[in-house]
């Protein structure tokens, strides 16, 4: 049978829905709404390598529009600002009206902007999309003391970027420890302390009181009084999944887009993925939201095979990487949910990887080491905990000991 | 096709099964490996961003490069997975009395 499928947001989850849905589906008209100019393209270089010019804009896209139009892809640029589920239908701004038998929410998630009492919401920069970064690169050439406020993955990429193009780097964080608490401390000063190596000054348990604008540049009052100019003003304080379309109608939201292990929301033929949902995850038996690339990419890959009719459960245990100067930081499974901590390594060079067990059985592990030393080790770990394994303490944490021992095949 | 391509890389047992070793020549890095069905050999640094897989995992014919878990073929070169795109390069290679050379161009 013929169906109109729409996919609302043309980032990464929304063009591997569409790629799988054409897999198993080759009748179906397959319509991507995506509010950005721009085929779907990878954002995590946007902090690294793209600010560094080591990767230019055609490096990013995911595919060529050749590669969508072989496949009858359409993708259409288009703002929608109304949905009406009862009647499958799509409104956009222009007026224009789009129905579907099947629809794919994949509008993945927005920065938390700072709230300043004056009026300086066009002075702080925040990063998410293409085109703020290439305002930012382009505004820093001839900036030189940068300030981040926030300590989380997004704010220490960038201030790893913008040291490495010989910027003075501040970052200021309200916690008492960077990334937050999902990331162990010992390995957050791990972090701390490879910034502090390279120039960069991380300021901890400090609130912004107020900015001030001075002749161009700022001033930025801590709450302790502690007072730092600086000439350019970047905030990276989280994000927020994008369901504010969403939010007078009868869509389940609790943290994003309610949906179960079939990318199934609240209502019929309507599915999530992606950074916008909060999944029900079969394995850890509980809801989650993730925010990373693998899940981006896995997630609409299912979302795709179950709107096509392939009913399949989404069991892939979360991942994710952020690269800081020579550093590797990757974090597998979940880490908040343990009764034991082991410690793998003690040196950077070599890696440093924590996994969190509960009965002792692996539920998630995080790791930083310079690149390339914890990728194997995390990956067998995900491969561990995915088949349940009751893992030998001694090997976890004797560094001379092969993890893969472990895998039973 | 003339014999001094092929370059030794090490004795058959210098490799457990199902994994790698790095090697270096000139100013080149190769991963050869030892998979069930016998030896081969690819680039060393993955094609996504400069990194050597010899820290990567090896399952079953598949490379998994350790930065973002970007996947290739061993035996064919193929980018198998994302964000890695473009294959891998691939070596023929040739075992003689328990020596493992690998055939550069
Ligand atoms: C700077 C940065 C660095 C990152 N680095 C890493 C990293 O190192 N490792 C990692 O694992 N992950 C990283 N991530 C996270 C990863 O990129 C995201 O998790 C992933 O992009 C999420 O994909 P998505 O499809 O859910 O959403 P997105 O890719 O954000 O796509 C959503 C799209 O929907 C569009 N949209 C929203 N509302 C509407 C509407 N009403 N109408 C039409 N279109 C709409 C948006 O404009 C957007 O284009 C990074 C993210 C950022 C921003
Ligand atoms: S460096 Fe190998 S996948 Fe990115």
């Amino acid at each position: 049978m013929k169906n109109n499928i729409i996919i609302l947001g043309g980032g990464q989850a929304g063009i591997y829905a569409a790629r799988e849905i054409r897999q198993n589906d080759s009748k179906s008209n397959i319509k991507i709404l995506g509010e950005e100019n721009l085929l779907p393209y990878e954002r995590p270089p946007l902090s690294k390598d793209f600010l560094l010019d080591k990767k230019k804009e055609e490096d990013l896209y995911f595919h060529s529009s050749d590669v969508l139009k072989n496949e009858n892809i359409e993708f259409e640029n288009i703002s929608i600002n109304k949905v009406d589920f009862e009647n499958k239908k799509l409104f956009a701004k222009n007026d224009n009206v789009y129905s579907y038998d099947s629809l794919l929410i994949s509008t993945g998630s927005e920065n938390k902007k700072l709230t300043l009492d004056n009026n300086l919401k066009n002075d702080i920069y925040y990063l998410r999309n293409l085109e703020e970064a290439k305002k930012i690169k382009e505004i820093v050439s001839n900036k030189n003391k940068i300030t981040i406020i926030g300590g989380g993955f997004i704010g220490l990429e960038i201030a790893s970027s913008l040291s490495q193009l010989q910027k003075k780097v501040i970052v200021i964080e309200i916690g008492n420890q960077l990334m937050g608490r999902i990331i162990p401390k010992q390995i957050a000063d791990l972090v701390q302390n490879t910034h502090i190596e390279h120039g960069n000054e991380i300021i901890l348990n400090k609130q912004i009181e107020k900015i001030t604008k001075k002749n161009g540049d700022y001033e930025i009052l801590l709450n302790d009084n502690s007072l730092i100019e600086t000439d350019f003003i970047i905030a990276g304080i989280g994000s927020t999944p994008t369901v504010k379309l969403f939010e007078n109608t009868n869509l389940k939201l609790d943290n994003g887009i309610v949906t179960n292990q079939f990318c199934e929301t609240s209502i019929k033929d309507v599915y999530a993925a992606g950074d916008v949902s909060n999944f029900y995850h079969p394995f850890y038996e509980r809801n989650m939201r993730l925010e990373s690339y693998q899940h981006a990419q896995n997630h609409g890959i299912c979302a795709g095979k179950n709107i096509a009719g392939v009913k399949t459960e989404y069991t892939s245990i979360p991942w994710m990487w952020s690269d800081q100067f020579n550093l590797n930081l990757q974090l597998t499974g979940i880490c908040d949910e343990y009764d034991e901590i082991i410690e793998r390594g003690k040196d950077i060079n070599n890696g440093v990887i924590y996994f969190f067990l509960k009965n002792n059985k692996i539920r998630g592990a995080c790791g930083v080491g310079i690149i390339g030393k914890v990728g194997r080790d995390i990956r067998i770990t995900s491969k561990l905990t995915e088949k349940n394994t009751i893992v030998d303490n001694q090997i976890l944490s004797d560094q001379n000991l092969k993890l893969n021992k472990l895998i039973q095949k | 096709m003339s014999e001094e391509n092929w370059i030794e890389v090490g004795s058959t047992d210098s490799i457990e099964e199902e994994d790698l070793i790095r090697f270096d020549h000139q100013d080149k890095t190769f991963c050869v490996y030892k998979l069930t069905d016998g030896f081969y050999a690819t680039d060393g640094i993955c094609t996504h961003e400069a990194v050597h897989l010899e820290d990567g995992l090896v399952m079953d014919d598949e490379i998994e490069c350790p930065m973002h878990q970007g996947i290739f073929n061993i035996k064919s070169g193929e980018a198998l997975s994302p964000p890695a795109c473009e294959d891998l390069k691939t070596y023929p290679v040739k075992v003689d009395n328990d020596k493992i050379f690998i055939k550069i161009d």
